[in-house]
């Protein structure tokens, strides 16, 4: 069942072996034996994925902090649910691979889900594993939809440190920079997430957050106003990182922080452990148009997320890894957004930091960002 | 015994030291450490450069590309109108040219046409010395007055970098963003709104 060195248990769900396909490990070959359930009709997608949410987190959902470990009522069945809430994966596979009904799709369907439920972490990954878990997410996404993306597992690049200015004379709030970012990152749409935010400040005022209009509605620029923008800084000393119970977030050799989608669990720490409020939290399914999903993709990057995990801004690694700007660099028309590899002593961003007037936010927490800002 | 216990205690004072944080007391540091020693990287930015037609530059000691200029402009070369004098081709009962050019641009103490238009040669523009300034270079005009964005422009820290962050750079000139007739810009609206944001804090 097992083959060679792997480093999570994986089930063969009898595709390749041809002579045990369509029995179930108790002999018989046609007709069931009993001891499955052939006769349970297929879920679809959704009703599974649906039973499966609801069996693990249930009322959870409309809950918050407290609430959701204290203020739940506990019988003996929902208790027996949470236990095999992860199961019924499994179960689901396991059904799926012994019935006689469901074709060889199917089938692969199920030991694709299989795998993926008992991947490992990311981080840990070899790079042949890299490549196979991104292999079965575009056969997964085809299987599915019908349709082919093409996802990256590429790694950083050595000497190479991306780092980002932003020219607060220069920005204009014009907000090209959000609507790119939604784009290319496949942000879901019903609930607006943005990993940028513009904020709209008084002159003279300095940066306070506070009195900060981020949902202006009128011409900009507006008189007597600056605009600064906000999104993650990559912080070169992150404590969204330390806090991760889970290890499901680090940061990058070209010191990119990213979160593997698959590993988190959604405990939201590094949310609050943002001092600079660059996180954002997938409170329902994210929901992207088919027409416009970004199919360029990257693991780490904008690939699709689920319910209940952590995203934010990557720098989008899928491109910036392929020596592209990000996606809020290319739509800026001011030219306000500055992006390089800082271990390139003529690149234009070490010239921006060695030549300007340069500063970071909260630099006093010793975080150590890589996004700076300056003036003209 | 003395010794292994003066061990012990260098020990601890040696790894107590340690926080688990590298190498580095900061990214500056690091960045200064680390780049020591670079050497260029295998990521090309070339690709995305293919469909646009550019020319190198090279001004003190930073070379880039910068987008051709002449082949955008529609009506150049300017001699194939321009065959005689300008004195010569103004005439009331002749549709004016350029008509939908009014300059904006600086005061009429300052600037007029002919300030970087040089009329006894239409096809090249004019320092304010009267020496030829190519349509390609035509930063070499802005620069005669706009001295500091020039210098953040060489630099890159003014001026849209197109392509990729990855070497070869290319930046925009001057005349890509500001029309050099009218060069600021009208307020505008938003592309987007944020109506719907969902509010995480407070």
């Amino acid at each position: 069942m097992s083959n060679n060195n792997k480093k999570w248990f994986s089930l063969n769900l009898g595709r390749k072996d041809k002579e045990s396909s369509g029995s179930c490990g108790c002999g018989k070959t046609s007709g069931g034996c009993g001891s499955h359930a052939s006769e349970t009709t297929e879920m679809t997608d959704e009703a599974f994925a649906e039973a499966a949410i609801n069996a693990s987190i249930g009322e959870e959902r409309v809950k918050d902090g407290f609430e959701q470990v204290f203020d739940v009522k506990m019988d003996r069945r929902s208790a027996f649910k949470k236990l095999t809430a992860s199961l019924l994966i499994g179960a689901g596979a396991v059904s799926t691979s012994c019935s006689m009904i469901s074709g060889d799709e199917s089938k692969e369907k199920a030991q694709i889900d299989w795998e993926e439920q008992f991947k490992g972490n990311y981080k840990l990954m070899t790079d042949e594993e890299k490549q196979a878990t991104v292999d079965r997410l575009m056969r997964s996404y085809e299987l599915r939809t019908g349709k082919n993306i093409s996802m990256s597992s590429k790694n950083a690049e050595d000497d190479v440190l991306f780092g980002y200015a932003f020219n607060i004379s220069k920005c204009q709030g014009y907000m090209d920079c959000v609507n790119a970012c939604v784009e290319e990152n496949n942000q879901d749409r019903d609930s607006q997430m943005q990993y940028i935010r513009i904020h709209e400040m008084k002159d003279g005022k300095g940066f306070n957050f506070n009195e900060a209009d981020d949902n202006y509605y009128h011409e900009v620029p507006a008189e007597g106003h600056f605009y600064m923008g906000t999104q993650c800084f990559h912080c070169d000393n992150p404590p969204c990182v330390e806090v991760c119970p889970v290890q499901a977030t680090w940061r990058e050799a070209d010191g990119l922080v990213v979160v593997d989608y698959d590993w988190c669990v959604g405990c939201r720490y590094c949310m609050a452990a943002c001092p600079y409020d660059g996180r954002r939290f997938n409170w329902s399914k994210p929901e992207v148009p088919e027409a416009e999903v970004n199919h360029n993709q990257h693991y780490l990057g904008n690939r699709l997320r689920k319910k209940g995990v952590m995203e934010k801004c990557t720098f989008c690694v899928q491109r910036s890894r392929a020596g592209k700007n990000p996606a809020c660099v290319e739509a800026c028309p001011t030219g306000a957004r500055i992006f390089g590899n800082l271990l390139d002593p003529k690149s234009t961003i070490r010239w921006v930091l060695e030549n300007k007037k340069v500063f970071r936010l909260k630099e006093d927490l010793g975080t150590e960002p890589k996004f700076w800002y300056f003036m003209d | 015994m003395r010794k292994i216990v003066c061990g012990f205690v260098f020990l601890i004072v040696f790894y107590s030291c340690k926080h688990g944080e590298g190498e580095y007391h900061g990214v500056i540091e690091k960045i200064e450490a680390e780049s020591e020693n670079y050497h260029g990287t295998s990521i090309s930015s070339e690709q995305y450069l293919e469909d646009i037609k550019t020319i190198e530059i090279s001004e003190d000691g930073h070379t880039f590309l910068i987008p051709d200029r002449k082949g955008q402009i529609k009506s150049y070369a300017c001699t194939e109108c321009h065959t005689q004098p300008l004195a010569k081709m103004q005439s009331k009962d002749v549709k004016k040219a350029h008509w939908d050019i009014k300059l904006n641009h600086a005061n009429e103490n300052t600037m007029n046409c002919v300030t970087c238009h040089n009329p006894d040669n239409m096809d090249n523009l004019k320092s304010l010395t009267g020496n030829d300034i190519d349509f390609n270079n035509s930063y070499n005009l802005c620069n005669q007055c706009h001295t500091k964005q020039f210098e953040d422009w060489k630099g890159g820290a003014h001026g849209k970098r197109i392509g990729g962050w990855a070497p070869p750079r290319a930046s925009l000139t001057c005349v890509n963003c500001h029309n050099p007739h009218k060069p600021h810009f009208e307020t505008r609206w938003p592309v987007r709104y944020n109506t719907q944001t969902v509010k995480e804090r407070d």
